[in-house]
């Protein structure tokens, strides 16, 4: 009986710390939620509404319209499905031919292939732009998706390769020993003890590929056609040569941008696993 | 089951010269423990055995089959790593099966045999296990077992103890001797622990900075240690060493102690030259005449009690077995086993 | 040390040892995919645009050799001047805004309180949000006239800005919206270094009757020393090539106000195109981002080296 006025008051500090840090972390999230919210919104009111002022949060009338107008309209199916083909095919060959390489590398200790890729990280995607341009007009492939898939690769495969190169270092050498002694090809070795111990890095990998292949947007505006664009490209025409309504806009923003919104939610622990591992390897 | 030889085997890195010639020939069927401090080429060694690393020079026969040029897979031989190195991804039962479906064999068979073995070892409930599942020494089961399942020709062991507690590291000592003698394939056993040596090996190679001190069974290097560093290794406490000369029959260290010789040397072969004499603390008894000294040390652990002793400059470490009732400070009367006595030369180490 | 010397000893018998290495797997066929790919899209464009760089040519016309005509264009190019400034300031300020922020919300989210796990995960979301959607968001928010920007601060009683619309508050705006999207990262890597700090000093600080600030100034701040490093290097790469965002909301205007190099490049290569000279600019802005991250990375090495010393 004698100790609970000793604990009592350390309980209460403590509740009243936890209550401070969680309303200093909400101050920090909300120009993130007040964003979202607000673009949610925009996305969801009349023109009216979007041009009213005070403005509106919550409008009397949901313009659920502005998303049919969205797809009827500016053939975003056709985008959708542009930008599922670039990123699906982009982050699937950088996968195929990435993560064997990260292997390889590893086991090299090719420290001079892990500078080119590094460089190659740091290195403004324009760059590559006027060679692999003027490559594709030669190859009389500018039309087709293919310059946009190959172009994509430019970031999905060092991403790939980066991420697992620190993933492969990590992973114990003794086991691939026990497996060689225990009769593994090195292509058996790779395929039954390597790969499968690297699952979750391969996850990481494909996450953070998708997502920034996803979000490309530098390559698109140059290679893409009227027939070729992605989804990031799409939603920038709309804002240049349409009557601007707002309406319509904010709700093709959020359908390019949500998939890789409700991954980054669905994935948080591989990302942030990703993103620190490759920065701090990446220094 | 398999002879190993090795003939000649060099091994550098680089410019440094890791094993300069190195030749030891196992039996068939023979426990062979390679002991020495670390960074004595003998983790090395077993790797190269292995396959794992190559010979710089030299040739490793295992039967009559050259190997040194064939990668690990081929060479028909089990190893169980310091840290296991258990497929994590693997349940014990594919673990140990693992070596038998990359040789396709038929996966009833494999299955027989990965019971078997997991019978030997007590491993029959946790077949289903994931490694994480398991005990620091049901691991070490299951990396043996992988290597039995497979009925290689020779078993490599690079330090496997090293990571369990002590107590059940006496467990698996005798626990792998069991399985040598059960199944008796040729082995190779790698390890710093000179006790682990002592206790398993038919043959115990000793190793340092690259070259072979001394070939020999467990009781005869410690009877007969060919050099200082084998007689210091071997043996715990370590031997003391006194450095001095023989006179007149005796041997009087270069502080002035007077030792006693064994009654079979003769005086004669050692002629006045600079010396070391070599006694083991457990060849020390108490007793009321001979050397006196001042206990610096006593540490009883009650089956025994070690004690330094301080007798005329000289340090001399003793084990008694009987109980006797010693002090710090005290002066105790010690005789020494002068068949016990080892006299080594002191400029080249070598034993007289 | 003795690993690193060791290593280097077994790479020279790779290397230059008298038989090559018969028994170590060969690692080459992993890799030689890879490298097929990132000659072709990767090296081959490197070594195609310094080519480009010493050539004059204007898509439609004759391609010419230039040598250095278009370096010295760009070294009295006033504009190519200006958008280096541009890039300069708008580089110091999506770096520093980020770095304070991002180190803020690391020390709160390292923390715990109930919540926390979901709202550090809405706190990472505009880092991964496609920043063409962002961007086109904000740019209704900067809205002069319908903005809710401008409605909030005049909630607070300051008058309307014109953000973007105008010279002196366009790149202010756009780091706005940079540091919005990009200070969870510095807050990640923050995150990392504050849950990899040891609780032994903090103990004993306590005993040695430390408060809060003086726990922060003297442990926890030299300690995430390396790590605010790192962010710094990540950042100011990305910040000096930001396009999406800049292009989006402005393309570099109001007139050239908010044009870094990036975009200039941009303009230069796919609005005039110019190739030669978009190359040679691209080659410049290549070299300037690589020293950048070698000069930061030496920076960080010699960082970690008198930390070690000190210890």
């Amino acid at each position: 009986m004698e100790r609970t006025p000793v604990k009592r008051p350390f309980i209460k500090r403590r509740t009243l710390d936890r209550v401070g840090l969680l309303f200093a972390a909400l101050i920090m999230v909300s120009p993130v939620v007040l964003f979202f919210l607000w673009m949610i919104s925009l996305s969801l009111k009349y023109e009216i509404d979007n041009g009213a002022y005070p403005p509106i949060l919550i409008p009397e009338n949901f313009a659920w319209a502005n998303y049919v107008q969205v797809f009827k309209e500016n053939n975003f199916f056709l985008y959708f499905w542009n930008s599922v083909l670039v990123t699906g095919a982009a982050t699937l060959l950088a996968l195929i031919i990435g993560v064997p390489a990260g292997y390889g590398i590893a086991r090299l200790k090719a420290e001079k292939a892990a500078i080119v890729i590094m460089i190659a990280r740091m290195t403004p995607g324009l760059s590559f732009l006027i060679p692999l341009f003027l490559l594709f007009q030669w190859l009389n492939l500018l039309g087709t998706l293919w310059p946009q898939i190959i172009i994509h690769l430019v970031v999905t495969v060092p991403i790939v390769v980066w991420i697992m190169i620190g993933y492969f270092e990590t992973t114990p050498m003794e086991l691939e020993e026990a497996a060689s002694i225990d009769g593994a090809t090195p292509w058996q070795v790779f395929r039954l003890v390597a790969l499968p111990i690297a699952k979750p890095g391969i996850v990481v990998a494909f996450i953070l590929a998708l997502i920034f292949s996803w979000n490309n947007f530098v390559f698109g505006i140059v290679l893409a056609s009227r027939t070729t664009r992605t989804l990031p490209v799409a939603v920038y025409n709309m804002l240049s040569f349409e009557q601007v309504s707002w309406g319509p806009l904010a709700a093709a923003a959020l359908i390019v941008t949500l998939p890789v919104l409700v991954l980054t939610l669905f994935a948080q622990k591989q990302i942030v696993a990703g993103l620190t591992a490759g920065a701090v390897k990446g220094g | 089951m398999a002879t190993v030889t090795l003939q000649n085997i060099q091994k550098r890195f680089g410019a440094v010269n890791v094993i300069e010639n190195l030749s030891v020939d196992i039996a068939d069927g023979e426990f062979v423990v390679l002991v020495g401090p670390s960074g004595c080429g003998k983790s090395t060694l077993l790797r190269m055995v292995a396959g794992l690393e190559e010979v710089s020079g030299g040739e490793i026969l295992i039967g009559a089959r050259e190997v040194s040029n064939l990668p690990a897979r081929d060479r028909d031989i089990a190893m169980v790593f310091q840290n296991y190195a258990l497929y994590p991804h693997m349940t014990v039962e594919d673990n140990m099966g693992f070596a038998l479906k990359l040789k396709k064999a038929d996966p009833a068979d494999t299955a027989e045999r990965v019971k078997k073995a997991a019978a030997i070892l007590g491993l029959e409930n946790l077949l289903d296990r994931y490694p994480r599942q398991l005990s620091g020494g049901q691991r070490q089961r299951v990396a043996m077992g992988r290597a039995i399942v497979r009925n290689p020709q020779v078993f490599l062991f690079d330090e496997p103890l090293s990571n369990l507690d002590a107590k059940l590291r006496v467990v698996m000592r005798s626990e792998i001797k069991a399985m040598h003698q059960r199944i008796g394939t040729t082995t190779i056993y790698v390890t710093h622990d000179q006790i682990e040596a002592m206790t398993m090996a038919d043959k115990i190679v000793v190793l340092h900075d690259g070259n072979i001190e001394q070939v020999g069974a467990p009781l005869e290097l410690y009877d007969r240690p060919a050099n200082l560093f084998v007689a210091g290794f071997i043996g715990s406490p370590a031997m003391n060493f006194l450095e001095g000369r023989i006179e007149e029959g005796v041997f009087r260290t270069d502080k002035g102690l007077i030792l006693p010789l064994p009654a079979d040397l003769s005086p004669a072969s050692a002629g006045g030259r600079p010396l070391v004499y070599g006694i083991r603390p457990e060849h020390i008894r108490a007793s009321d005449q001979g050397i006196q000294g001042r206990a610096t040390i006593v540490e009883g652990t009650g089956s025994e009690i070690f004690a330094k002793l301080e007798c005329g400059g000289e340090q001399l470490s003793c084990l008694f077995r009987e109980r006797i009732d010693i002090r710090f400070g005290d002066t105790v009367g010690v005789s020494i086993d002068e068949k016990r006595v080892h006299l080594f030369d002191k400029a080249t180490g070598q034993r007289l | 040390m003795a690993s690193v010397s060791i290593e280097t000893a077994r790479t020279e018998t790779g290397n230059k040892g008298s038989k090559p290495s018969r028994l170590a797997p060969n690692y080459w066929p992993f890799v030689v995919p890879a490298l097929i790919v990132i000659g072709a899209v990767i090296v081959f464009p490197w070594v195609f645009t310094l080519w480009m760089s010493v050539n004059s040519w204007t898509l439609g016309q004759e391609q010419t050799f230039a040598g250095l005509d278009n370096y010295i264009r760009l070294a009295t190019d006033f504009r190519f001047w200006e958008s280096l400034w541009h890039t300069l300031i708008f580089t110091v300020l999506a770096v520093v805004a980020p770095l304070f922020l991002g180190t803020l919300a690391a020390l709160i989210f390292d923390a715990q309180f109930p919540g926390r796990g979901f709202l550090r995960g809405v706190f990472v979301m505009p880092m991964m949000a496609t920043p063409v959607a962002i961007a086109l968001v904000w740019t209704m928010m900067f809205h002069p006239q319908l903005g809710v920007l401008n409605y909030l601060l005049s909630l607070v009683g300051i008058g309307p800005q014109e953000w973007i619309y105008n010279r002196y508050s366009v790149i202010p705006s756009l780091v706005l919206v940079e540091t919005w999207q990009w200070t969870p990262l510095i807050m990640l890597i923050v995150l990392g270094g504050l849950a990899a700090l040891p609780r032994e000093p903090y103990e004993s600080a306590e005993i040695d009757g430390a408060n809060a600030w003086q726990k922060f100034r003297y442990l926890t701040l030299p300690m995430i020393a390396p790590f605010l490093m790192i962010g710094v290097i990540i950042r100011s790469i990305d910040a000096i090539k930001s396009f999406d965002i800049i292009y989006a909301m402005t393309q570099g205007g109001p007139g050239t106000a908010s044009e870094t190099i990036n975009i200039y490049l941009y303009n230069t290569a796919f609005s005039y195109y110019d190739i030669g000279y978009g190359s040679a600019m691209a080659v410049v802005f290549f070299v300037i981002i690589v020293a950048l991250s070698f000069a930061l990375m030496m920076v960080r090495a010699r960082a970690n080296w008198s930390d070690m010393e000190t210890r």
